[in-house]
């Protein structure tokens, strides 16, 4: 059902690796189609080809062959400094580790996309981060160091970091995967007040129950979309 | 991120792990510090030799001497009476265009003797260009004069030391009598002492003119030689002739007198300085030598613990890519750190190498200054050290795939 506002428009995206002597095809031919606000889960086992997937979908890798347009935009085919440029724009990432820097304050990491961004300056930059962090409940944690915040905090402070540079899509890998079950539920709800917000979501995740909290399944298995 | 970002950015990650900094600084302080301190020292030295070279006043004179004999002489340089008085005098009437000064000079070790004081020492037959060219004064008394020149006059002026020691006090042979290889000659100056010292621990180096005495030429060849035959021939360029076109003149001239080229003439200032000058530079080269390696091995441990960093930080250069930094934006931050750990270093460096110069300099009793020009070739040089090492990290950081360093545990 694809939707009419195709934020995400991808077809034949087919990803193969080389591995030594042999070919190994990670994706084989698949059509996706987001629309804005849609909240959706990619699933499958691993090696089923959801994270290849994710990757291609957030511009941090490029297709062997297929299309693929974001946000109007044809992506398939940019450069390593271009697809840079796009994800800095229309991607927000979470991950399963966090991945905050650990020498920056809480704040300091929220605007890092803005720094990467250029020509915002500095004052907004921090007044952006600061509305985040207030939005999603982390104004007392502007000034600590990741290390000093527990694991729901700190991946509220990534999705605070993933926001800010108000993005088309955000993209988020196994979010729950690292932390316990009351964080994970609450980082869920995250997810779902966002969404309900109008963002676009689309979640990666192996866990049944939490692709469960998405509108729609994308269910994957051998680099296709069963 | 603009440059100035990337600085400030660079600055923290150096704030932010110390250790790592203080090593990568310890090999570009010292590097630093060592060449700041050789280059002053160096530059010290170079100064002072300059200075010695104009004391003698060596600097601008024409030399010439007698050339070895070859192994199978031809009848023309059998027949050559070689470097004569005579030469001097025909290159004086000759050559005056050219030369401004002709110093034709004889040297010979003879006993001195004044009452029971007596010892063997050097003799110079000269005439009175040769104070000119060597830019020495009399104390008391006067130089030797043509007169004296033309007449043969038994006359010596002594040098301070062999004055001083031949009579007490060295003012006081003005007017004696002192025996020169067996004859009798009257002592009409006394030279000023000369003195140069390239340290404090050296000896004086322009000592061996204190020891000497002074005749004419022309006395010297009659009373103390057989035969008309020179020991050395200085000339000086006049001003405004190119010491190329005197040297032609001097050569063809001679040429014509001999039939045969029998001598050799060059340029003076080459090989002045003597020993001392040799032993402070191989003691600066030694210094030298230790100063870049310093800096290579703080070169090659900055790149160490760059890349060491980097490798560590694979992740973080994932994500950092992940949230729109460009390769270039990756280089640029890893450069940055270098460039600021550089800059410190060699500003540390610098600092560092200017207390040593001046510690050395004190208790060697040496000239030592840290010139602006020494100051900005050091920095340079730590700069590049440390550029050159940062390179191979960052290059690596920043073709990094995202994919893959994201991945990277």
């Amino acid at each position: 059902m694809p939707a009419p506002t195709g934020l995400i428009q991808a077809r034949q995206l087919a990803k193969t690796y080389r591995l030594g002597q042999v070919d190994v095809a990670a994706l084989r031919g698949v059509d996706v189609d987001v629309g804005a606000g849609e909240f959706i889960a990619i699933t499958g086992p691993s090696g089923s080809g959801k994270s290849t997937l994710m990757h291609i979908l957030g511009c941090l890798d490029t297709p062997t062959s297929g299309t693929y347009r974001l946000d109007g935009e044809d992506v398939s085919g940019l450069s390593g400094k271009r697809l840079a440029q796009v994800r800095n724009r229309k991607v927000g990432f979470v991950f399963q580790t966090f991945n905050l820097m650990p020498r920056l304050t809480v704040e300091e990491n929220v605007a890092l996309p803005l720094k990467y961004r250029g020509g915002v300056p500095r004052g907004e930059r921090r007044a952006r981060a600061l509305r985040l962090l207030e939005r999603l409940g982390l104004t007392p944690r502007v000034g600590h160091r990741p290390d000093e915040l527990s694991g729901g905090e700190r991946q509220r402070v990534a999705i605070a970091r993933a926001l800010v540079g108000e993005p088309a899509i955000l993209m988020a890998d196994e979010p729950t995967g690292n932390l316990d079950s009351v964080s994970g539920a609450e980082v869920l709800q995250t997810f779902a007040e966002l969404h309900g917000a109008g963002h676009t979501i689309v979640l990666v995740t192996h866990d049944p129950t939490v692709a469960a909290r998405a509108e729609r399944i994308i269910q994957m298995s051998d680099g296709r979309i069963v | 991120m603009n440059l100035l970002e990337s600085l400030l950015t660079g600055l923290d990650e150096a704030r932010r792990h110390w250790g790592q900094t203080v090593l990568s600084l310890l090999g570009l302080i010292l590097g630093t510090g060592s060449i700041v301190t050789v280059l002053a020292l160096f530059g010290g030295q170079t100064a002072l030799t300059e200075q010695f070279l104009n004391e003698v006043g060596g600097r601008g004179t024409i030399i010439v001497s007698d050339r070895e004999r070859s192994a199978h002489p031809g009848a023309r340089e059998l027949a050559s009476k070689r470097l004569t008085f005579k030469d001097a005098q025909y290159l004086r009437d000759r050559g005056a265009g050219a030369l401004a000064a002709v110093s034709p000079g004889w040297a010979q070790q003879l006993p001195y003797r004044v009452g029971n004081t007596s010892f063997d020492g050097q003799v110079i037959g000269t005439v009175p260009d040769y104070m000119a060219i060597n830019d020495i004064t009399p104390l008391v008394g006067r130089y030797l004069s043509d007169l004296d020149v033309r007449q043969q006059a038994r006359v010596a002026v002594l040098g301070w030391k062999y004055a001083d020691s031949l009579f007490g006090v060295a003012t006081r042979a003005l007017g004696q009598l002192v025996s020169i290889g067996g004859k009798h000659y009257t002592v009409v100056g006394v030279m000023e002492r000369e003195e140069f010292y390239f340290a404090a621990w050296e000896d004086n180096a322009l000592e061996y003119r204190n020891e000497r005495a002074y005749i004419p030429i022309s006395t010297a060849i009659a009373q103390h030689s057989a035969v008309d035959h020179l020991d050395f021939l200085t000339l000086k360029a006049r001003p405004g002739t190119g010491a190329g076109v005197a040297q032609a003149q001097v050569r063809s001239l001679l040429y014509a007198r001999h039939g045969v080229e029998d001598f050799d003439i060059r340029a003076s200032g080459q090989g002045a300085g003597g020993e001392a000058g040799q032993f402070l530079l191989l003691f600066n080269f030694i210094f030298l030598v230790v100063g870049v390696v310093s800096l290579i091995t703080g070169g090659i441990v900055i790149a160490n613990i760059l890349l060491a960093s980097v490798v560590e930080r694979v992740r973080e250069f994932g994500t950092r890519m992940a949230l729109g930094a460009t390769g270039g934006a990756i280089f640029a931050h890893v450069l940055a750190e270098v460039l600021v750990v550089t800059v410190m270093g060699g500003l540390l460096g610098l600092g560092l190498g200017t207390a040593l110069t001046g510690v050395v300099a004190h208790f060697m009793q040496m000239p030592a200054v840290v010139s602006p020009f020494i100051a900005a070739v050091s920095s340079v040089t730590a700069l590049a050290v440390g550029l050159l090492a940062g390179l191979f990290p960052a290059l690596r950081a920043a073709r990094l795939s995202p994919v893959e360093a994201l991945r990277y545990a």
